[in-house]
């Protein structure tokens, strides 16, 4: 009789347990994850859009605050398109494949147009203009040029366009690839790297903010347009996107917004 | 400095790990429910059962947990859309399960087959002598291997980062790439899980303890009725 008592009582408190923790997460855990439903917020639909989330200055957590340029743009859109913003992060070598598998509605995560890309995803009018950098070890005399990458160690994110230049530039096993830019930035001063293709502002941000000693090296390799990309068939949010992309760069906001970041209209070619 | 990162960051880390945590209990309960019923079939006399979780295992034991979340995640979309939190919490449930269901089947196996001849010819009934006889003591065969087994499944939790949960690493993750500083933030984390499994070991050791004093008087019987004999 005891025994069945105690036995029960195990089972009892694990099933109690269990559904306090479950109905504890359904609340929390569910959250970031729902795409296109009607949110919380009066009954607005959610704009849910992806980013890596490790990309500063365009996006990054602040005080566990997803933050950042690219954050603050999806959010600008979304007030245009009467919805409500909920910015999510992704690993960035997963954006895609999460965009098409329905995780969210839109990637607003610094995408850069590729001819590749444009096989995957749609893609909307450019949301500004960067180029691709090369960046070197501060005091290192050897590279100058793209032409002196030959046969030096690169670093860059997996799945970026940098990861395109990189093949270009040097040979393929002396191709690191990276979850975020800033971790390989970071790789610069212990010598696994000789060099990192990142873009411009984000290394140069990392520099401004004494992130190491790094600096940038030759020419821009290219000069690309950052995009917004939604799923291959939604052409209906194509021109729902760039009706709000136009009005934001009218009304003035996109320029309040660049310029909080970066001092300048990053939109404008250079 | 370490201790910068682990002032400017606590509410951050302490949010993170409550989901870390969450993650891992819900997965793990689900694990066990899953590794007892496959365990049960695993030795059951029924061959298609058996077959199913010799299967199971050999599926599950012989391939990365990385994949089948990001197969959870990803892959099976189309099929059924799982939030972060479901797809990392069944994806480690399932993964736990199968190797909960061979430290089940190690001690109910451990058993001796006496105890089960024993119930039935008191005229027990297969399934209520394996839950008042075989299961308890099975159980607390178990607690050791399960223990451990725990502890794996919350170190592995931290693979959830890959798709996009804000978990413990994938909070560290976001943290270093903003704040410049690999090292102390990466240390901060593991400090985070060090301590969430010292308090876990503390309370499976009690467990541990609790349950082998409970079992003492039992010995004793057993040593007289050899006396006895």
């Amino acid at each position: 009789m005891k025994k069945r008592a105690k036995w029960s009582g195990i089972l009892l408190s694990t099933v109690l347990v269990g559904s306090l923790l479950l109905s504890a997460c359904g609340s929390q855990g569910n959250a970031p994850a729902a795409g296109g439903q009607a949110g919380g917020d009066g009954g607005k639909k959610d704009f849910t859009y992806a980013m890596s989330g490790v990309y500063k200055p365009f996006s990054f957590k602040e005080n566990g605050q997803l933050t950042g340029f690219d954050v603050e743009i999806g959010q600008a859109l979304a007030e245009k398109m009467g919805m409500n913003a909920v910015p999510i992060t992704n690993p960035f070598e997963t954006i895609i494949p999460g965009l098409d598998a329905k995780k969210y509605d839109a990637v607003i995560g610094s995408l850069t147009v590729t001819p590749e890309r444009q096989k995957a995803v749609l893609f909307t009018n450019p949301y500004y203009r960067s180029g691709s950098q090369i960046f070197v070890q501060e005091g290192n005399t050897t590279i100058k040029s793209k032409e002196d990458l030959k046969g030096k160690k690169i670093g860059v994110v997996k799945a970026s366009n940098y990861l395109d230049w990189a093949k270009k530039l040097t040979d393929e096993d002396k191709i690191t690839q990276y979850d975020s830019d800033i971790t390989a930035l970071l790789d610069l001063p212990t010598g696994r790297l000789d060099a990192v293709i990142t873009d411009q502002v984000v290394g140069l941000r990392f520099i401004k903010e004494g992130g190491g000693k790094v600096i940038d090296v030759g020419e821009p390799l290219s000069f690309d347009e950052q995009a917004i990309a939604v799923r291959l068939g939604d052409s209906e949010a194509v021109e729902r996107i760039n009706k709000a992309l136009d009005e934001v760069v009218k009304d003035g906001t996109y320029e309040k917004i660049s310029q909080k970041w970066f001092g300048r209209n990053i939109l404008q070619k250079q | 400095m370490i201790i910068d990162i682990f002032l400017s960051s606590y509410p951050l880390f302490l949010k993170a790990t409550w989901l870390t945590v969450q993650l891992t209990a819900v997965a793990l309960m689900l694990g066990c429910v899953v590794g007892l019923v496959i365990a049960f079939f695993r030795i059951s006399d029924n061959k298609v059962l058996n077959y199913i979780a010799h299967v199971y295992i050999t599926v599950i034991r012989g391939t990365p947990l990385i994949v089948q979340i990001c197969i959870l995640y990803f892959g099976l979309a189309n099929l059924v859309t799982l939030s972060q939190f479901w797809a990392g919490a069944i994806a480690l449930a399932v993964h736990n399960g199968a190797y909960i269901a061979e430290i089940f089947r190690g001690a109910i196996q451990s058993i001796d087959r006496g105890q089960m001849e024993a119930s039935r010819s008191l005229g027990m009934s297969y399934p209520l002598a394996m839950r008042r006889i075989i299961l308890p003591q099975a159980f607390r065969r178990a607690i050791p291997s399960l223990g451990n087994q725990f502890i794996i499944g919350l170190k592995d939790s931290s693979l959830v980062a890959y798709v996009g949960m804000q978990d413990l690493w994938g909070t560290g993750l976001g943290e270093a790439a903003s704040n410049y500083k690999q090292l102390e933030t990466y240390m901060v984390v593991g400090l985070y899980y060090l301590v969430l499994i010292m308090i876990f070991s503390y309370f499976v050791n009690k467990l541990e303890a609790r349950l082998a004093k409970g079992k003492a008087p039992n010995k004793q019987t057993k040593d007289n009725t050899s006396v006895a004999a």
